[in-house]
């Protein structure tokens, strides 16, 4: 009997976790490891939505928690890839995605997380191999030639990712991944305004989308210069793992400051002053700047239109 | 009754002067690490963060390493193995980086919780008072002793 309710509380957690609901399916199986808090699965069920509501921390202890409950279950080994992925601990996502593949080889999806794993180790090529391989299994599996694309528009191949996201949009002409992938395309050839159509499609249905909210982000910077030096320079912080994050600040301001000090005491004192207060004006830039977008973006996105749905 | 997700703060009677973590992290470099640190600790006392005694050994040992530093610093000084000039300057550098880095990653490590706490409708304080106070104490709290190890240890900078 309570295996039974576990189950349906899984299986409704499921669908709220699809339809964006977060805190409903983290309630939801926060419930089903109350009548049963050894419940492996559920474990990774409670990972995969705090990975969703990205709450990576708390994903990070549950899939351990089920890995040290379950070792063989592929299911378990899949969503530790995704929540390794987001941890930027790639080796052992890959381990797990391996163990996924020997468990249920027939599995697109997990394909489509080895390829993104890949493609984060900057290996496009086994990348690629991985997402043939999915669209061997299923040959319009809209994942698989989301990130195709999403390879090809990086390595500059804007037909081929074209090709391949024209592709995905007809597999599923709702895929959210599929529209912002589709989105950067139009804002590499310099189509703001359809990039924008797709990020707006993507808000509409799902106003928390983090793909979507990005998207309309970049076509926003692209369209003012001030925000815009501040929204690239604080894409390319965000790109790295947090301690290297703090590394790459702590970096600038040393060598910014040994420039400074080493100026000053060979007797340039107005050069060194200059920079100080050029640094100065960069640390202001940077504290008030995403103040400004949060206040910008917020006005823009009362612009947006949600589904009646939503 | 529910299953307790280890990343969610537990509730406190200080909720109500909780702070988003980058006015600690602002207050170490408009005022100083004598502010920053402990109000990073409190900030973790009111938060209920389930990482709070992580975060307060982070803050005791900021404060014990950035004394250690300077202690090293200041006998080398003294000693004439670290010439006054360029060699002195970048020596100081490294410390105040050292003292920048440890304050990120208390932020950063503050922010997971914070994050959690906002996500359950956790209240927030505004904190420019306390920010702008902290300002103009600054001069005050550097100048109760002219020990160059209590001046590298409290202040800030960019």
């Amino acid at each position: 009997m309570e295996d039974r309710q576990i189950r349906v509380l899984l299986e409704q957690a499921e669908v709220q976790r699809r339809l964006s609901n977060h805190r409903g399916a983290i309630e939801l199986v926060q419930k089903a490891l109350a009548l049963d808090p050894n419940h492996a699965r559920a474990h990774a069920a409670l990972a995969f939505s705090l990975l969703s509501a990205r709450r990576l921390p708390g994903a990070g202890i549950e899939i351990r928690t089920a890995l040290a409950l379950d070792g063989n279950d592929g299911n378990i080994h899949y969503v530790a890839a995704a929540v390794m992925t987001a941890e930027r601990k790639l080796d052992d996502a890959w381990a797990h995605v391996l163990i996924a593949l020997d468990e249920d080889n027939a599995d697109a999806a997990t394909h489509v997380l080895g390829a993104s794993i890949q493609v984060l180790r900057g290996d496009p090529a086994r990348a690629r191999e991985l997402l043939h391989e999915a669209l061997e299994l299923e040959a319009t599996h809209c994942g698989a030639l989301t990130e195709l694309a999403r390879i090809e528009l990086a390595s500059g191949d804007r037909a081929g990712a074209e090709e391949h996201i024209e592709a995905a949009l007809k597999s599923d002409p709702a895929d959210h991944d599929a529209h912002v992938v589709a989105g950067y395309i139009d804002l590499a050839k310099g189509d703001d305004s359809a990039a924008e159509q797709h990020a707006r499609f993507v808000l509409n249905h799902d106003a928390t989308d983090e793909g979507g909210l990005r998207l309309f982000t970049a076509v926003k910077a692209k369209r003012s210069v001030l925000l815009g030096l501040w929204w690239r320079w604080n894409t390319f912080i965000s790109m790295r793992e947090q301690r290297r994050q703090i590394a790459v600040l702590i970096g600038t301001f040393v060598i910014v400051r040994v420039v400074i000090i080493v100026t000053d005491e060979l007797g340039y004192e107005g050069i060194a002053k200059l920079l100080s207060y050029a640094w100065l004006g960069f640390c202001a830039y940077t504290w008030f700047a995403p103040e400004l977008f949060r206040q910008w973006l917020k006005s823009e996105l009362g612009t947006v239109k949600l589904d009646p749905d939503y | 009754m529910s299953y307790q997700i280890a990343d969610e703060p537990h509730e406190t009677t200080l909720a109500a002067y909780v702070v988003n973590p980058t006015a600690p992290l602002l207050a170490a470099m408009v005022a100083g690490s004598w502010l920053s640190w402990p109000w990073f600790a409190f900030n973790a006392i009111a938060m209920g963060s389930p990482t709070k005694n992580k975060e307060l050994a982070l803050v005791v040992a900021a404060f014990v390493s950035t004394g250690v530093l300077a202690a090293i610093v200041i006998a080398l000084a003294r000693a004439g193995i670290l010439p006054p000039g360029i060699p002195t300057r970048l020596a100081i550098l490294a410390i105040v980086a050292f003292k920048l880095t440890m304050t990120y990653y208390i932020s950063s490590v503050q922010d997971r919780t914070f994050h959690v706490y906002q996500y359950y409708g956790g209240s927030v304080r505004k904190a420019g008072a306390v920010l702008s106070l902290g300002y103009w104490l600054k001069g005050i709290v550097i100048g109760l002793s002219d020990d160059p190890m209590w001046i590298i240890i409290v202040a800030g900078g960019i």
